[in-house]
């Protein structure tokens, strides 16, 4: 039984810099297996849409523009994923890969968040079957 | 138009909120570094009473609207007035004259009192809780607060805050009544109700007790209040105990050592509940005290 | 002071500083002391047991993760030891190894979490920002090794996503050393400061007789020398090739909570270390099919908080039939009402961060009806209460 039993920390502490991490001001890097942004690689995807059945937020939607050449457009939600990496577990190509330092991801513009990768033509031919949902804006 | 002055600019009015804004955040930042924390900026206070005066004050319906609005200002106009007679900056009192220390400390329980008042003119529950405990606090730690200032006074053979303070000039009182000095500091933590004793705003139980159903101004007003009565207490309990107060330098470094010691006791310790504070006041304040006051006027007896 | 005399309802919630979580909960006061007491939960009903019904079964392993944002990797572990037992496989031993690992990190930050909340009720802020200064740094561990701070989503059904390499270890090592020590000495502050024990020995005292009249689970039992751990009594993941010591303590107040939890804390960095040492070699993922054979289990794991449980059925499709969630938190708030009454207003925080309550894992639906009659929900008639809700005349 005693008083002040954190006396030696809070003395200690007066002579010690805070523990706050200045977070805008001061960045530390992300750890090497953080699950940022995802990343597509369109040569290897074959289209087989597994990554859409399994990601549990809706995030992916995968066009197959032209099934004979395997032209696949995938079109990536950014504010629906949920950054659980289940679609690269899924992807049996490995077309699919997170990144560890891109995520501060925040944004104002809603528009920016519906990512669509692929080829430009194929991208453009996809937008004529496909079109994308309207956004509301803020 | 000296008086205008020392009422609106120095060193009452302006200097005053100042100077408590200046305090507080000097508690806030010492408390957070002792916490390992960064603290707040040095403008903070100031931005919190800016906001809070600039909000929309919203009077609850079924209470006496005249009480709501006038137990702010009758709070803060208390505590303006009590630092009238206090050695602010080392600099003599505005106002003196025998007996003024009574003045002094009743114009401060005035802010109390209006919590208090204030918390009872609502019909929500948290603000009645709130307002019994910071009235049943009041009557445990003020008996205590006043005898453990009284001491000196006594040893000064004044009743005068400025009599006191000269006389404390040439003793060091911290060391000849000790106890009286703790159970000031205490009291201290107990009239600006700073943990351990800050049962009568216990968020996690009560919300903001008595100041729950305020908003804007009001809220700004007694704010405004426990910054200058952190102010003024400080100062009495520096000029009594620490040496008086002769010049600013003094007053500055005296004073923030004092605060230093009240931030260090306000983080090491739990929150206490309102029966045991009255227990600690009763059982253990009161009595110490009492005896050291008994010693004090028995050393009186036999000098004189 | 003439209304200290009448009695009067102090509500707490559903937003009140004192829960970070909505729920509701009168007292009746009498004065200060607490006279009667009632709880009202369900104000963070989100439907995700129905919501499973219409998600695959890996889908929903991400949904229910989210269920608490504590203790996530712990119901996705229960979901998947559940789905597995379903299919017949089980995970390969290093996989569970690995589980066993991340649940015992989560254990660590949430009993730490659990340190700095219970001391804030008390209103000992230096205890509050100290303990979550260190659990900052298991945070940063748990962010390196599954590359989230809050949803690790290490698991898969089947097996885990990632292996601990031996950076990571020394990664999990070092920080195991910086919170031994920083634990000990938490332990030595709620057992020895004077103002702090004044709060907490001798509050809300729960017998072990009492424990057991009320289905208390997990520290909150243990604190009360009810032995019942879910690690012990029916191991799973790693636990039976790496037993757990039972931790113990019988005054069942909120002092042998406190004593209860920290050394629960000890017994985790022990166990970590221990699993570390020993690693199983091997495979991370078992194959399992995406259609799960039909059929119902349960499944049990002990969570930071007490036993979890889940009920899953399978009807030989890709999504579930029926899952069902008890939490520990639904076991544990029958003892808020009960130990509230005849204790001081100002203890009934502590009291109830006593049990360390996630009002998120409460996740029902209340039907608050007045009077004594008892009352039966049919399927129909919950089924036309839904319909005529949405059309907006329930």
């Amino acid at each position: 039984m005693r008083m002040g039993a954190m006396l030696t920390d809070v003395i200690r502490a007066l002579f010690q810099r805070p523990a706050t991490r200045q977070y805008p001001f001061v960045r530390t890097d992300a750890p090497e297996r953080l699950r940022g942004r995802l990343h597509w690689d369109g040569e290897k995807c074959t289209g087989c849409s597994l990554c859409v059945k399994d990601c549990p937020a809706q995030a992916l939607e995968v066009f197959m523009v032209d099934k004979a050449t395997k032209r696949v457009v995938l079109r990536y939600h950014l504010d629906r994923c949920t950054y659980c990496a289940q679609c690269v577990v899924s992807c049996r190509q490995s077309a699919l890969t997170m990144s560890h330092d891109e995520w501060e991801l925040a944004d104002t513009d809603k528009v920016l968040f519906t990512i669509t990768c692929g080829d430009d033509a194929d991208v453009q031919r996809m937008e004529e079957l496909a079109p994308k949902d309207a956004v509301e804006q803020p | 138009m000296r008086e205008l002055f020392a009422i609106l600019f120095f060193p009452g009015g302006l200097f005053l909120l100042a100077g408590g804004m200046m305090y507080e955040w000097a508690d806030h930042k010492l408390i957070a570094r002792l916490q390992n924390r960064v603290g707040p900026r040095w403008f903070q206070p100031l931005a919190d009473t800016v906001k809070l005066l600039a909000k929309e004050e919203v009077i609850p319906s079924g209470i006496s609207t005249f009480l709501f609005i006038a137990l702010p200002i009758a709070a803060l106009a208390g505590a303006l007035t009590s630092a009238l007679y206090v050695p602010l900056g080392g600099l003599a009192p505005t106002y003196s004259f025998h007996g003024d220390l009574i003045v002094a400390l009743y114009m401060l329980s005035l802010l109390t009192l209006c919590t208090g008042l204030a918390g009872s003119n609502t019909t929500d529950s948290f603000s009645l809780v709130g307002a019994t405990r910071t009235l049943t606090q009041l009557f445990s730690y003020e008996a205590p607060f006043l005898v453990a200032l009284l001491g000196p006074a006594l040893a000064a053979g004044s009743w005068q805050i400025s009599e006191v303070n000269t006389y404390a000039q040439s003793h060091w009182l911290l060391f000849l009544q000790p106890i009286g000095f703790i159970v000031a500091l205490i009291g201290l933590l107990g009239k600006l109700e700073m943990p351990p004793f800050d049962s009568p705003e216990a968020e996690t139980e009560i919300v903001a007790g008595a100041m729950t159903e305020y908003s804007g101004r009001g809220l700004a007003l007694f704010h405004l209040g426990r910054k200058v009565e952190l102010m003024v207490g400080l100062t009495l309990v520096a000029s009594f105990y620490l040496g008086g107060l002769g010049n600013p330098i003094e007053f500055v470094v005296k004073t923030l050592a004092l605060l230093l010691g009240l931030s260090v006791l306000q983080s090491l310790m739990a929150r206490l509940r309102i029966d045991q504070i009255v227990g600690l006041w009763w059982r253990y304040g009161a009595l110490l005290v009492l005896a050291q006051w008994l010693v004090l006027m028995l050393i009186g007896g036999f000098t004189s | 002071m003439s209304e200290k005399s009448e009695k009067f309802i102090v509500p707490i919630g559903p937003q009140h500083p004192a829960l970070k979580e909505p729920g509701h909960f009168e007292f009746t006061v009498d004065g200060e002391v607490v006279t009667g007491a009632s709880v009202r939960l369900g104000y963070a009903h989100r439907g995700i047991e129905k919501a499973t019904e219409s998600r695959n079964w890996t889908q929903n392993m991400y949904l229910l993760e989210r269920i608490c944002g504590i203790c996530s990797h712990i119901h996705a572990l229960a979901y998947c030891l559940g789905v597995e037992k379903l299919a017949g496989v089980s995970a390969p031993p290093r996989a569970q190894a690995i589980r066993s690992v991340v649940a015992e990190l989560e254990r660590i930050h949430s009993h730490l979490m659990w340190l700095g909340v219970a001391a804030h009720e008390a209103g000992f802020e230096t205890l509050f920002m100290y303990s979550w200064r260190d659990r900052e740094t298991l945070m940063d561990v748990l962010e390196a090794l599954t590359g989230n701070r809050v949803n690790y989503s290490a698991n898969l059904i089947g097996g885990v996503k990632f292996d601990i390499n031996a950076d990571q270890r020394d990664t999990i090592l070092r920080a195991l050393e910086f919170l031994e020590e920083r634990t000990a000495h938490y332990m030595d502050i709620v057992t020895t400061d004077v103002v702090f024990l004044r709060r907490t020995r001798g509050i809300g005292t729960t017998s072990a007789a009492q424990a057991e009249l009320l289905g208390l689970v997990g520290p909150t039992a243990r604190a009360s020398g009810v032995a019942r751990d879910v690690r012990i009594d029916a191991p799973y993941a790693a636990y039976a090739d790496f037993p757990v010591t039972l931790i113990l303590h019988n005054v069942g107040d909120l002092e042998s909570r406190f004593i209860v939890r920290i050394n629960e804390l000890l017994e985790s960095y022990r166990l970590i270390r221990q699993i570390l040492d020993h690693m199983p070699e091997g495979e991370l993922t078992a194959r399992v099919p995406r259609r799960i054979k039909e059929g119902e289990t349960i499944s049990r794991v002990e969570a930071p908080r007490g036993e979890l449980f889940y009920f899953i059925k399978s009807n030989g499709s890709d999504t579930p039939e029926r899952i069902k969630v008890r939490t520990p938190t639904m076991c544990n708030m029958a003892s808020v009402p009960v130990l509230g009454i005849g204790q001081q207003l100002a203890d009934i925080p502590m009291i109830l961060a006593g049990i360390d309550p996630c009002f998120s894992c409460n996740d029902r639906a209340a039907v608050i009806h007045q009077g004594d009659d008892g009352d039966t929900w049919t399927w129909e008639r919950l089924r036309q209460y839904g319909i005529d809700y949405y059309r907006g005349q329930p």
